[in-house]
C-alpha cells in the first residue's frame, strides 16, 4: 500500500529532509523521503523540481553544483535560516491541525 | 523587505534564462539516470518521475517569466511599428512632450512652494494656528499680534511646543544704498519644537526671547547659506556681530544647511528673537502693541493627538486670550467682533511661501489651462491611433483569428500607446526642468525674489508616471477596444479597408474632434481674457505719470535722529534733490503710490450725514510735500497745492481726490470745508484746501477709492521714513548715481532703497503677465492641436468616401457639392463644439475671476473672438481635405474601389 503525500506538505517534507541530511540533490531528496517514511508516503518524483524551483524563489533553500560519488554534476541544496523559520512555521500548523483531527476522530 | 529579495532572485535568473534552463535539464536527467540504474529500467524511472516537459513547464512558471516574456515582445512589436511609422511617432511624442512636460513644471512649483513637507522632525505633526470668525471665511488671517501669540504661549495646553516667527528684511549695510537680507523674528522655542539643532554654536533658548534681550543681549542665528556667502564658513563666526538696521547683533549659532525657515521659497539669513524687536523699534514697539498683526503661529501636536484635540483646547482658551488682547481703541463694533474670534488648525507640515500666497489662483488656472492641453493632445492621439487601428484591421483579424485571445491582442496595443506615453513623460520631464526654472524666473522679481529648488523629487516622478499612465490608457483603450470589438470572421469578409469606422455619419472618432473643439475655444477665450486683462493694466491711466520718476526710500535709525529734527532733515534732502541736474521736479510722501500699503481711517466730514455702509466713510490717506503733485504729474483740480506755509503752527490742510469731494459734498464746493480724522484720544480736523485727479493708492487694480492728503510738514510726530519721488529727464542710472551722494552727505546713516516707478509697477503686473503669456502660448498650441486633429479625420473620411464620391461625381455631381458633402461634418462638428465650448467656458468663467481685470469673464467680445479664430482655423484645416475630394478624377476611385 502506498499513499499520495497530503497536499501543501511537500515542501515541508524536503525541509525536514535537507535539515537532517544537510546538503542533497534532487535524487538523494526522494529516495530519502521514501525510505524514512518506509515507502509509505509516495512522491510523483518529478515534482519535486518545481517545488525546488518555488523554494529557491522564496529564499528557503538555496542551491549549489557540486560532485555525486559516482563522478557526476549535480544540483545541492542546502535550507537558509529563513527556510528553518519556514519549517518551524509549517511544523506547528500542520501539527495543530492533526492534533485537531485526531482529537475529533478519538472522541467517538 | 522579503519580497524586494525575492523580486531580486526573479530578475537574476531571469537574464540567465538559458543556464537556468540547461541546470534543470541537467538535474532530471541525472534523477532519470540514477534511478534507472537503480530499478534496471529507464522506462520504469520515466513512470515514477512524471511527465517531465510538463514539469520544466511548471518549474518555469513558478518564476513568472511569462509576463517579462510578453512584455519585450510587445515592446519590440511596438518599436517596430514605430519605426514603420516614423512620422506618427514622432507627432504622438512631441505633443505629449509639451503636454506631459508642462503639467510636470507647474506641478514641481506646486509641490516645491505648497506640497513638500518642510526639512524638520516630524513635520506632518506641525499645525498652523489661524484666527478669525467661524462664520466668516473672508475674516481669517494667518497673523497675530504679539500680545496674542504670548498668551497662546503662556496658557495653551494643546501642544506639545508652540513657535512664532514673522519674516522681515533687515538691512546688512551702515548707511548709504542698503543690502537686505532675509530676516526672520523668531520665538525662543522656535528651533527647539521645530526640531532644528545648531550646526555651530547654539540656537535660541527662552532667555534670549525676553522683552528687550535676555542675559547674552542681542542675538543671532544665521543660516549655513549665509555662513557660508558673508563668512566663508569661518568657524570663527561665533561671537561676531553684525549690524541689522544699524543695530549690532552677536552671532551665536549658525543652522544645518538643510534647514532654510519655513518660508520655502525665500531662505532665511538671519533669525533674531521677537523678543529683541523694542532695539529695532525704538519709537513704537510692536511688543505690547494689540493691533498690530505680523506674527505666526505654529504648535506641535503631542504624541498620539489628533488635531481635532488640540483644536478642542483652543477653542476653550480662545474667549479668555480675547479678553485680555482686546484692542481697547477700536470701535465698538469691531471689539464686539474681536471678541468672537477663535483658532483654527491648518497643516503646518509645507510651511508657508510668498509664491503660494501671491500666486495661487494663477497657478491652479494655468494647471488647468496645461491640462486641458494635454487632454486634447491625447484626443488627437486617440483618433491617429483609431484611424490606423482601421488600416490594421487585417493584422489584428487575423492574429485573432489564430487564436490570440482579444485580451492579449489590447495588451499589445495599450503596451504601444503606454510606450509613446512614457517617451513623452521621460522628454516631458526633462522639458519640465526646464520649464519649471524658467516659470520660478518669471515669477521673480527684485521686491521679491523666489529661491526655491524646483529639481523633480519623487512626488514630481510619481505624478509624471500617474500622468503617463493616465494618458497612455486615455488615449490608447478605446482604439484598442474598437480595433478588437469587431470578430475575425467578419473583419476578413469585408473588403480590404476595413470595417471599424463603418459608415457611420457621426463616428467615435468625430466626437473626439467636438470635444476638441470645444476645449480649445474654451483655452482661446481664456487666453483672450488674460491678453484683455493685460491689455486693460498697460492702457490704465493710473490718475500719474509713472515714467521717469525714481523711488527712493530713505530710512535713518530712529534712535539716531531726534523726532523734531525729522522734518528740517527730510526737507533739506528734498531741496538738494531738487537742485539736482535732470531732476525736473522731486517731492516726497509717507507711502509710495501704488505700493500695496494703506493708511486708512474713517472720516467726520463736515455736514455729511454718515451712511450706514462699512467703508462709507473710510479714506485712505497720505503724507505727501509740496510738489507731489506736479511731480506725480497728478492734475490738480481745485484749489492749491501745500505750500511751505502749511506749518505746525497753521491750521491743518487737506488736499482730497475728485471721488471723496463727490461722495462727501457733491454739487458742492469742496474748498474750505472741514474734514475730521478720527483718531483715538481727540480727532483731528482738517480745512480742505485743494481737489486732485482720483490716481490709483495703493493697487493697480483696486476699484475707485476716496483719497485725502495731508501736508508732510504738518506732522506732530514725524518717522524716520520717507519716500522721495524724483521726476527727472534723461537716463535713470545718472540721476541714481547723482542721488545716492547728496543723502549720504547729509547723514551717512540713512539707508536707501532706489527704483524706478515704472520698474515698481512692472513688478506688480508679473502674475498678469505671466498668465497672459502662458494662456496665449497654450491657447495657441490647444488651437494648432484642435486644427490637427479636425484635419486627420476629415482627410480620413474624406478619403474613405472616395468610392462614393467617385459615384457621385460619375452620375454628375458639381465640384461644390462634393466639397459640401465633406464640410457638412465639419459644420455640425463645429456647431456641436462651439455651442459645448461656450458652455463650458461660461461655466468657467468664475474660477478665474480673480485673476482678471476690466472685463468680466462672459465678456462676450471675447468668446466671439474666440469662436471666429477657432472656426476659420478649422474650416480652413477642413477645406483642403474636402478640395482634394472633390478635384479627384471619378475613373481613379472607382478604378480601385
Amino acid at each position: 500500500m502506498r499513499d499520495e503525500i497530503p497536499p501543501g506538505t511537500l515542501y515541508m517534507l524536503i525541509l525536514k529532509t535537507l535539515m537532517r541530511g544537510g546538503e542533497m540533490h534532487g535524487y538523494e531528496i526522494a529516495n530519502s523521503i521514501q525510505q524514512i517514511s518506509e515507502d509509505i508516503l509516495q512522491v510523483e518524483e518529478g515534482s519535486l523540481y518545481p517545488a525546488l524551483q518555488r523554494m529557491l524563489l522564496k529564499g528557503w533553500v538555496t542551491a549549489e553544483w557540486g560532485v555525486t560519488a559516482g563522478n557526476r554534476r549535480a544540483r545541492y541544496y542546502r535550507p537558509t535560516p529563513l527556510g528553518r523559520k519556514q519549517l518551524q512555521a509549517e511544523l506547528a500548523q500542520f501539527q495543530r491541525v492533526n492534533g485537531a483531527i485526531q482529537r475529533i476522530l478519538r472522541t467517538t | 523587505m522579503e519580497w524586494l529579495n525575492e523580486l531580486g532572485r526573479r530578475l537574476r535568473q531571469l537574464f540567465r534564462r538559458k543556464q537556468w534552463e540547461d541546470d534543470l535539464a541537467e538535474e532530471m536527467r541525472l534523477h532519470l539516470d540514477l534511478r534507472a540504474a537503480d530499478k534496471g529500467s529507464e522506462a520504469l524511472a520515466k513512470r515514477k518521475f512524471g511527465n517531465a516537459a510538463l514539469l520544466r513547464e511548471e518549474s518555469r512558471s513558478v518564476w513568472g517569466w511569462a509576463f517579462w516574456d510578453n512584455l519585450a515582445q510587445d515592446v519590440r512589436y511596438a518599436l517596430r511599428t514605430f519605426a514603420a511609422n516614423k512620422g506618427f511617432a514622432a507627432a504622438a511624442v512631441l505633443s505629449l512632450t509639451l503636454g506631459i512636460g508642462a503639467n510636470t513644471a507647474i506641478f514641481s512649483i506646486v509641490n516645491a512652494v505648497m506640497l513638500r513637507a518642510l526639512p524638520v522632525e516630524d513635520p506632518h505633526r506641525l499645525v498652523a494656528l489661524h484666527v478669525g470668525i467661524a462664520s466668516d471665511d473672508r475674516r481669517r488671517g494667518a497673523v497675530v499680534t504679539n500680545p496674542i501669540w504670548e498668551a497662546v504661549r503662556d496658557s495653551q495646553q494643546a501642544f506639545s511646543g508652540v513657535l512664532a516667527y514673522s519674516d522681515d528684511h533687515f538691512d546688512l549695510a551702515n548707511g548709504g544704498e542698503s543690502h537686505f537680507s532675509n530676516g526672520l523674528w523668531v520665538s525662543g522655542d522656535f528651533f527647539r519644537v521645530l526640531g532644528v539643532p545648531a550646526l555651530r554654536g547654539r540656537v535660541f533658548t527662552t532667555d534670549d526671547d525676553r522683552h528687550g534681550g535676555g542675559r547674552s543681549g542681542p542675538v543671532a542665528v544665521v543660516s549655513y547659506a549665509f555662513w557660508q556667502a558673508n563668512f566663508a564658513g569661518d568657524p570663527n563666526v561665533l561671537g561676531r556681530t553684525i549690524s541689522l538696521n544699524r543695530h549690532n547683533f552677536e552671532i551665536v549659532g549658525v543652522t544645518p544647511s538643510w534647514f532654510r525657515g519655513l518660508i520655502v521659497d525665500q531662505p532665511f539669513d538671519v533669525a533674531i528673537p521677537i523678543g529683541c524687536e523694542p532695539l529695532l523699534h525704538t519709537d513704537m514697539s510692536a511688543l505690547g502693541h494689540r493691533s498690530w498683526w505680523w506674527l505666526r503661529m505654529i504648535g506641535r501636536l503631542k504624541p498620539g493627538e489628533t488635531p481635532e484635540q488640540a483644536q478642542a483646547q483652543m477653542d476653550s482658551i480662545a474667549p479668555e486670550i480675547n479678553h485680555a488682547t482686546l484692542p481697547t481703541d477700536w470701535p465698538s463694533q469691531l471689539r464686539a467682533r474681536y471678541l468672537k474670534r477663535s483658532f483654527w488648525l491648518q497643516s503646518g507640515a509645507a510651511g508657508t511661501s510668498i509664491t503660494g500666497s501671491t500666486y495661487k489662483t494663477a497657478l491652479f488656472t494655468l494647471m488647468s489651462v496645461v491640462g486641458l492641453v494635454l487632454l486634447i493632445a491625447c484626443v488627437n492621439i486617440a483618433n491617429l491611433l483609431l484611424a490606423r487601428a482601421t488600416s490594421r484591421q487585417r493584422e489584428i483579424s487575423i492574429r485573432l483569428a489564430i487564436g490570440a485571445s482579444r485580451s492579449r491582442v489590447i495588451r499589445q496595443l495599450l503596451t504601444e500607446s503606454l510606450l509613446l506615453a512614457f517617451a513623452g513623460a521621460v522628454c516631458g520631464l526633462l522639458f519640465s526642468v526646464w520649464g519649471a526654472r524658467l516659470l520660478v524666473h518669471l515669477l521673480s522679481t527684485r521686491a521679491k525674489q523666489i529661491d526655491v529648488s524646483v529639481s523633480p523629487d519623487l512626488q514630481v516622478l510619481a505624478f509624471t508616471a500617474a500622468i503617463a499612465v493616465f494618458t497612455g490608457l486615455l488615449f490608447g483603450l478605446a482604439p484598442a477596444l474598437r480595433a478588437t470589438g469587431i470578430g475575425p470572421n467578419h473583419a476578413l469578409k469585408e473588403n480590404a479597408r476595413g470595417t471599424v469606422q463603418g459608415g457611420a455619419r457621426f463616428t467615435l472618432g468625430k466626437a473626439l474632434v467636438t470635444g476638441q473643439v470645444a476645449l480649445s475655444l474654451m483655452l482661446l477665450t481664456a487666453a483672450g481674457l488674460f491678453l484683455g486683462t493685460m491689455r486693460n493694466f498697460l492702457r490704465l491711466d493710473p490718475g500719474f505719470n509713472p515714467h521717469n520718476v525714481l523711488l527712493v526710500k530713505t530710512v535713518v535709525p530712529a534712535d539716531r535722529i531726534q523726532q523734531q529734527l525729522r522734518t528740517p532733515f527730510f526737507s533739506k534732502i528734498l531741496s538738494d534733490l531738487r537742485a539736482l541736474p535732470n531732476v525736473r521736479s522731486a517731492a516726497s510722501s509717507m507711502m509710495a503710490p501704488v505700493a500695496h500699503g494703506f493708511w486708512n481711517q474713517d472720516a467726520r466730514p463736515e455736514g455729511y450725514q454718515r451712511q450706514p455702509d462699512q467703508d462709507d466713510v473710510l479714506v485712505n490717506l497720505n503724507r505727501v510735500s509740496p510738489g507731489y503733485f506736479r511731480t506725480m504729474e497728478t492734475s490738480m483740480l481745485m484749489g492749491r497745492d501745500f505750500s511751505d506755509r502749511d506749518t505746525l503752527a497753521s491750521p491743518k490742510a487737506m488736499i482730497v481726490g475728485e471721488e471723496t469731494a463727490r461722495h462727501f459734498w457733491a454739487n458742492q464746493n469742496p474748498i474750505g470745508k472741514t474734514i475730521a480724522l478720527e483718531a483715538p484720544g481727540s480727532d483731528v480736523t482738517y480745512q480742505v484746501v485743494g481737489v486732485v485727479r482720483n490716481a490709483k493708492y495703493s493697487d493697480l487694480d483696486e476699484p475707485l477709492i476716496k483719497t485725502g492728503f495731508v501736508a508732510s510738514m504738518q506732522d506732530p510726530n514725524p518717522s524716520p521714513e520717507k519716500y522721495f519721488e524724483i521726476r527727472f529727464d534723461g537716463p535713470a542710472e545718472a540721476v541714481i548715481a547723482a542721488v545716492r551722494p547728496v543723502i549720504g552727505a547729509i547723514n551717512r546713516d540713512a539707508a536707501l532703497e532706489i527704483r524706478t516707478l515704472d520698474e515698481r509697477i512692472s513688478d506688480s503686473l508679473v502674475q498678469p503677465r505671466l498668465v497672459a503669456l502662458l494662456s496665449s502660448f497654450f491657447g495657441f498650441l490647444a488651437l494648432l492641436l484642435a486644427t490637427i486633429g479636425l484635419y486627420g479625420v476629415i482627410s480620413y473620411a474624406a478619403a474613405r468616401r472616395r468610392g462614393e464620391i467617385g459615384i457621385r461625381m460619375a452620375l454628375g455631381a458639381a465640384e461644390g457639392a462634393v466639397t459640401w458633402l465633406i464640410l457638412r461634418d465639419v459644420a455640425l462638428i463645429l456647431t456641436i463644439g462651439t455651442a459645448l465650448g461656450v458652455g463650458v467656458s461660461l461655466a468657467a468663467g468664475r474660477f478665474i475671476k480673480s485673476l482678471l481685470f476690466g472685463l468680466e469673464a462672459t465678456n462676450p467680445a471675447t468668446l466671439t473672438l474666440a469662436a471666429v479664430v477657432l472656426c476659420a482655423s478649422a474650416i480652413f484645416a477642413a477645406y483642403l481635405p474636402a478640395r482634394r475630394a472633390a478635384k479627384m478624377d471619378p475613373m481613379t476611385a472607382l478604378r480601385e474601389e
